[in-house]
């Protein structure tokens, strides 16, 4: 089974750019995008991603209070905030509410390896893939 | 106030004839003139309406001039009040220091020349109507220094937006392309492939001068985590770019406080190690930010640099000359009902704020 990975950011630019580089690894596949923390959450909700990329600072929402409500909800699920603001406070408040990885968005190719070790090595993921799901996206 | 707006003169005398009098003689100053018989009718005149000159007798029955002078000085709103005294007897030296003491400004001795009476009485009344005309200046440059402090903030905070919101994603794009690239060195040439490296290198200076201009301008942490944490991120940054080591202590209960709290403590802090760094000479800084026990946020900056010139290691609580940007701090704590303390001197510099924190107002984090 593909990896399927969420993901929040309010840049159309930087969603486009993560798909590319994310579905440059056949195994892995986009499930969803949001453009907000509350549309990222319901989206969470709705297709048990197995993984989400989140930003930071986006209207509504920031990343973090998105994160705490996703752990919430299934708090096995890792996180990755992908954010301009990257400092070891932020890290701080991101592990405080189950945010596995804080990386920086002008260095970005270290996440593709990132995600690897966070995925492990078999990567059927904690969160259960509901069928039919899967090419749901876009919920602007 | 227009320049010409009159101003009132208060006069005091138990006979009705000597106000008469008065009133012939002031008639042409062309300012409000209010009769009091008495030093009772006096002090009611005195609570309604603001008077710029009181003329009184010293000799009434009841309440004398000397007592109602006494008085009219104890209410701290008449302190401005130009007291004149009038009087038939009571002319030695003793009787006119003993006016003086109690804050006279003249003392007239009867029969009067109305010419000279006239004359005094108009020093006071315009002096009265400038000193009302400069508080009122004062007033409507507290309220548009207020607004521009504020202003600049929101400038700020947009183009620090701009910058997040328009730049920073083509920054993130074009990080992730080049992580594309990299993958694929492997079919460039080595010529291409230490191009590709050397635009990295540019994308990632570009991303750090981009970051630091809005953060400086303003930080993302502030809005979103809260003062503590952007304070903390600015410290990091603010060292790193100085050379300047600074500690932080900052007591973990302050939580959220009110934006416009946050944003100018934050710009206090900002603006006292923009200071360390300039002026002192210092290579440490300490912030320290705390709860006082009579519900004050405290907010700390101190140094161990050369000292401020001009403060001579006396501490000041008043106006001062340093500047745009203590005068700021001053504006934007007097805004918030803080007040703002300096001790410098040759083994450093402690900029102390002290803000009233509305417990009610405070959410935590």
């Amino acid at each position: 089974m593909r990896t399927r990975f969420l993901i929040v950011d309010d840049s159309e630019l930087v969603r486009k750019s993560l798909r590319t580089v994310l579905q440059a690894n056949p195994d892995w596949e986009i499930c969803g995008e949001a453009p907000d923390g509350e549309t990222g959450v319901q989206l969470f909700k709705e297709l048990h991603p197995n993984i989400v990329i989140l930003d930071f600072q986006m209207p509504g929402i920031n990343g973090i209070e998105a994160a705490r409500r996703m752990s919430e909800f299934a708090p096995a699920v890792p996180i990755v905030l992908f954010t301009q603001h990257a400092s070891t406070d932020l890290e701080r408040h991101a592990k405080e509410v189950g945010i596995r990885s804080v990386v920086s968005k002008t260095n970005a190719f270290p996440m593709v390896g990132m995600i690897e070790a966070l995925l492990g090595p078999v990567d059927s993921g904690p969160a259960v893939a509901e069928p039919g799901d899967s090419e749901k996206s876009q919920a602007e | 106030m227009r320049e010409q707006e009159k101003v009132n003169i208060l006069m005091v005398d138990d006979q009705p004839g000597k106000l008469i009098t008065y009133e012939a003689i002031l008639g042409e100053l062309n300012e409000n003139l209010i009769k009091a018989r008495s030093g009772k009718e006096a002090l009611d005149h005195l609570l309604k309406t603001d008077i710029a000159v009181v003329l009184m007798d010293v000799s009434m029955p009841e309440l004398d001039g000397f007592e109602l002078a006494d008085m009219i000085r104890q209410h701290p709103r008449f302190q401005k009040v130009a007291i004149i005294f009038i009087s038939a007897v009571h002319l030695t030296d003793i009787d006119r220091l003993n006016a003086y003491q109690r804050g006279a400004v003249d003392y007239i001795a009867v029969p009067i020349v109305p010419e000279l009476l006239r004359a005094k009485v108009r020093v006071f009344a315009d002096l009265h109507r400038k000193t009302r005309q400069l508080e009122m200046l004062n007033r409507d440059l507290r309220s548009l220094s207020a607004r521009l402090l504020a202003m600049q903030d929101e400038e700020r905070r947009r183009i620090a937006r701009d910058l997040h919101d328009g730049i920073g994603p083509l920054i993130a794009a074009l990080s992730m392309n080049n992580g594309m690239l990299a993958q694929q060195t492997k079919k460039l040439g080595p010529e291409v492939a230490e191009v590709l490296q050397q635009n990295n290198q540019l994308v990632e200076q570009l991303s750090k001068e981009t970051r630091t201009i809005s953060h400086l301008l303003h930080p993302p942490l502030l809005d979103e985590i809260g003062l503590l944490p952007a304070i903390k991120m600015f410290a990091e940054g603010f060292a790193e770019r100085s050379s300047v080591k600074v500690a932080v202590e900052l007591s973990p209960d302050i939580g959220r406080l009110p934006p416009n709290v946050e944003i100018s403590i934050f710009r206090i802090v900002q603006e006292c190690l923009t200071n360390v760094y300039r002026h002192s000479g210092s290579k440490t800084a300490q912030i320290k930010i705390s709860h006082t026990p009579d519900k004050l946020l405290s907010v700390q900056v101190r140094d161990e640099g050369k000292g401020m010139t001009g403060t001579n290691g006396a501490s000041t609580t008043s106006g001062s000359s340093h500047g745009v940007g203590l005068s700021g701090m001053r504006e934007r704590l007097r805004e918030l009902g803080g007040t703002l303390e300096i001790q410098s001197g040759k083994n450093g510099t402690t900029v102390s704020a002290a803000v009233p924190v509305n417990k009610t107002m405070v959410k935590s984090l």
